[in-house]
């Protein structure tokens, strides 16, 4: 497999990459349900739980950039962020024995709620 | 502009519990005739189908940088989703009812991942200063949601009055309040992403020079972890105390009652 120099952004749940010299990027890659691993020297693959044998690598500079990435990337996901938002919510629930959403107005709204939702 | 189109439908289908799904009618681009489609919100992106029983999604709306509002409209229940910038799009949407409409605009309102994130920080940021205030800190919550400023979604502010979450990102670490503790490990930056945080806030300071490895390898599957080593470790202690505590409880259960 050849090496291309990209550049390389994240943007919320989408990693975007472009040549090096344009505006635009080449294409984009949604973060979810996906698998971020530190591979060999210096290099790190995303791959997708639909298809797992397919691996996009990245191969960074130095395994300080390398680290960075793979931590920026294992927490980029929404569903992740989602997760971490319901754990937040029990923990101070638990220590305060109040819903640390309701002065919100939003404890009610689907997306936070623990467990089975309906479809 | 290449996508990970598979990626995308398997998101869209697999068995994730959906924000909100139901039938809406989406004016054409072009033409502005009405087309009933199925629409499944996942996170920030919003999915339509032909059918219910697709098997894969026609078109996708990721919901970033984007307003919702009510249209004044002929047409009954209609709302959009409109994005800034010149060659941007919007997307005109119709409900079957009232409360369709209602229930949509709300969902799709909290829908970005920006504002996800708002709420995660704010609530990471409770629960660091509840454990650094001495035990009965219940009313201490209030002092540290910081300014409060009305977010400008139109429509909310009609459905109802919500009091808005802070507009002004907490810092990344919230180092101010670690700074004064001694003897206390200076918590890594971990919350979110090491990248700017485009309010302008400056970066957090650089990372200690040996860092504990995270303890999970939640990717997209495993435990939700809280984010930072730090609060871990904190949280890790509370339950080793509470297994020690009920440690003793059962061994003095075992000894049975005292003579």
């Amino acid at each position: 497999a050849v090496l291309k120099k990209r550049l390389v952004k994240l943007v919320v749940n989408f990693l975007f990459y472009f040549r090096t010299d344009e505006a635009e990027p080449i294409g984009a890659l949604l973060l979810e349900h996906c698998r971020i691993t530190k591979e060999e020297e210096n290099v790190f693959s995303i791959s997708f739980v639909e298809e797992p044998e397919r691996k996009y690598c990245f191969e960074c500079d130095s395994k300080e950039q390398c680290q960075e990435w793979v931590e920026a990337l294992k927490r980029a996901s929404y569903e992740f962020m989602r997760r971490s938002l319901i754990f937040y919510r029990n923990e101070i629930q638990k220590m305060t024995g109040k819903d640390p959403l309701e002065q919100y107005g939003i404890s009610e709204e689907a997306r936070f709620q623990l467990g089975t939702r309906k479809q | 502009m290449k996508l990970n189109e598979r990626s995308l439908a398997f998101y869209a289908t697999c068995d994730s519990p959906a924000d909100n799904a139901g039938f809406l009618y989406k004016r054409g681009e072009r033409h502005t005739a009405y087309h009933r489609r199925w629409f499944v919100l996942k996170g920030n992106m919003l999915f339509y189908f032909e059918e219910r029983e697709s098997r894969e999604p026609v078109g996708v709306i990721v919901l970033e940088g984007c307003t919702v509002e009510l249209c004044d409209s002929a047409e009954e229940f209609t709302f959009a989703i409109r994005f800034g910038g010149a060659k941007s799009r919007t997307y005109v949407l119709a409900a079957e009812s009232q409360a369709a409409m209602e229930s949509w605009v709300k969902s799709l309102s909290r829908a970005s991942f920006d504002y996800m994130r708002l709420v995660v920080r704010e609530l990471e940021k409770q629960l660091e200063e509840m454990r650094w205030r001495p035990a009965g800190g219940c009313g201490g919550q209030q002092e540290s949601l910081g300014s409060w400023k009305l977010k400008p979604s139109g429509p909310e502010q009609s459905l109802e009055r919500v009091p808005a979450l802070p507009a002004i990102l907490p810092k990344e670490n919230g180092c101010a309040v670690w700074n004064n503790v001694p003897g206390v490990d200076r918590p890594p930056n971990t919350s979110g992403c090491s990248r700017h945080d485009g309010e302008g806030n400056p970066r957090p300071p650089p990372l200690p020079p040996r860092r504990r490895a995270l303890s999970s390898e939640a990717g997209s599957t495993g435990e939700a972890v809280a984010e930072s080593p730090s609060s871990f470790c904190r949280l890790h202690e509370r339950y080793g105390r509470e297994v020690a505590q009920l440690q003793q409880d059962w061994l003095e259960r075992r000894r049975g009652p005292r003579p």
